[in-house]
């Protein structure tokens, strides 16, 4: 999957407003962020890569850059 | 099958949850997870009281001395001995001759619950069995935990089942994966780790205050857990009954939270004209929800006798379970 594809489907999974969003935007920062926004990205990647990341795998994904690194660099193009 | 379900009178509202913590946004709250309104019981009324009311709610109308056997699941039991179920014999007057017993399951309890019960009255051990789920999570939750406030609802459901009710269950699908055991739990209190008075809570990452004498969920290993075992579950279940999802009227899955359950719905490729996700003004009320759902969709006419359901319950333990059972034909407004 291309990257940018990847940044638009986790905009639209989590109703992220903000236009400034990248991959190295901080998840935290962005407003509204919160444990329904971590249920969206489960889902995303359950969906989108049929992957399972652990709670604990997730509390250390600062940005979408790390997220696409623990989903594997070999996903994306 | 007859079912009843009581709610206990008090409510905690999504705005009495801002009140309680103003910068928790309630909207996002119904808007996400699909409640407006849980009940929860007072001071002094246990998860046994609910169940009292559920069952005289249930056996109005009916002949009690029919009843020979009790079964009441539930995770909050009054004591830890006697049996609560015990008790619950004695303030209904159900006869002497009825048997009763505990058992301790959460999200599965219903399921389970329809199991133990096929069993006992396709064995001839039963005749007429009064199954009765109850559970009060408010009582285990922290006051400080906005997160499982928002989520749980107390409450209690009763069916009356009898052979002709049997011979309309299906095959179930049952499954079990301790290893998730630390994932929805209360540490302290039993056996294991006595409750501390002295233990402070700790926040965690989202905010939430839990000590280890208090309830915890991890809801994200949860929503894990689900995704990995809920869809394979439903496929077996229905390949157990030979049938397929277009088989099947209506299917009730544990009424966990919305987000979870529609996530679940579209991986499961099932319409959403056949699938229960309401939870609005009860909330997650554990082995409740699916009784409460199944007396609902009867009630509204969504499920008629004659159709084909599949219930399926998947949480706490973990534990999971499916069945599809047939709606029996029942003289008067009786399902």
């Amino acid at each position: 999957m291309e990257k940018k594809v990847f940044i638009e489907k986790f905009r639209e999974a989590l109703e992220i407003k903000s236009a400034a969003m990248d991959e190295n935007t901080a998840l935290k920062s962005i407003d509204g962020y919160d444990s329904m926004s971590v249920m969206a990205i489960i889902a995303l990647v359950d969906e989108l890569f049929s992957k399972r990341l652990t709670a604990k795998q997730l509390a250390e994904v600062n940005n979408v850059k790390s997220l696409m690194e623990l989903i594997g660099p070999e996903n994306f193009s | 099958m007859k079912i009843e379900y009581y709610l206990p009178e008090k409510i905690f509202s999504n705005s009495d949850l801002e009140s309680a913590f103003p910068e928790w946004n309630a909207g996002k709250v119904e808007e996400k997870v699909g409640i407006r309104e849980r009940h929860v019981v007072g001071q002094n009324e246990t998860a046994l009281d609910l169940a009292y009311h559920a069952c005289e709610k249930l056996l109005a109308g009916e002949d009690r001395e029919q009843v020979d056997f009790l079964i009441l699941c539930t995770q909050s039991p009054d004591y830890f001995l006697p049996t609560s179920a015990c008790i619950l014999q004695d303030r209904l007057k159900l006869p002497k001759n009825c048997g009763a017993f505990d058992f301790n399951l959460g999200c599965s309890g219903f399921i389970y619950g329809l199991a133990i019960s096929k069993g006992l009255l396709l064995a001839g051990i039963a005749k007429k069995i009064l199954l009765v789920m109850a559970e009060t999570y408010s009582r285990h939750m922290h006051q400080d935990d906005r997160a499982d406030r928002s989520i749980f609802g107390d409450a209690s459901a009763a069916v009356l089942l009898d052979a002709g009710d049997a011979g309309n269950i299906g095959e179930f699908e049952l499954g079990t994966d301790g290893s998730g055991w630390k994932n929805l739990i209360v540490e302290a209190g039993a056996m294991r780790r006595k409750t501390d008075p002295e233990l402070k809570p700790s926040q965690d990452e989202n905010g939430n205050f839990a000590s280890a004498n208090h309830l915890y969920m991890n809801g994200q290993e949860i929503f894990n857990f689900t995704i990995e075992n809920v869809p394979a579950m439903i496929s077996k279940v229905l390949e157990k009954n030979h049938c397929g999802i277009e088989d099947v009227k209506y299917v009730i899955p544990h009424q966990a939270n919305k987000y979870m359950l529609e996530y679940l719905r579209k991986k499961m490729k099932i319409p959403a004209e056949k699938y229960h996700n309401d939870i609005l003004l009860t909330g997650n009320t554990v082995s409740s929800t699916i009784p409460i759902g199944l007396k609902d969709s009867i009630d509204k006419g969504t499920i008629k006798p004659g159709d084909k359901i599949l219930l399926a319950g998947f949480g706490v333990g973990y534990s999971w379970g499916a069945v599809v059972l047939d709606i029996g034909f029942r003289e008067k407004n009786q399902l």
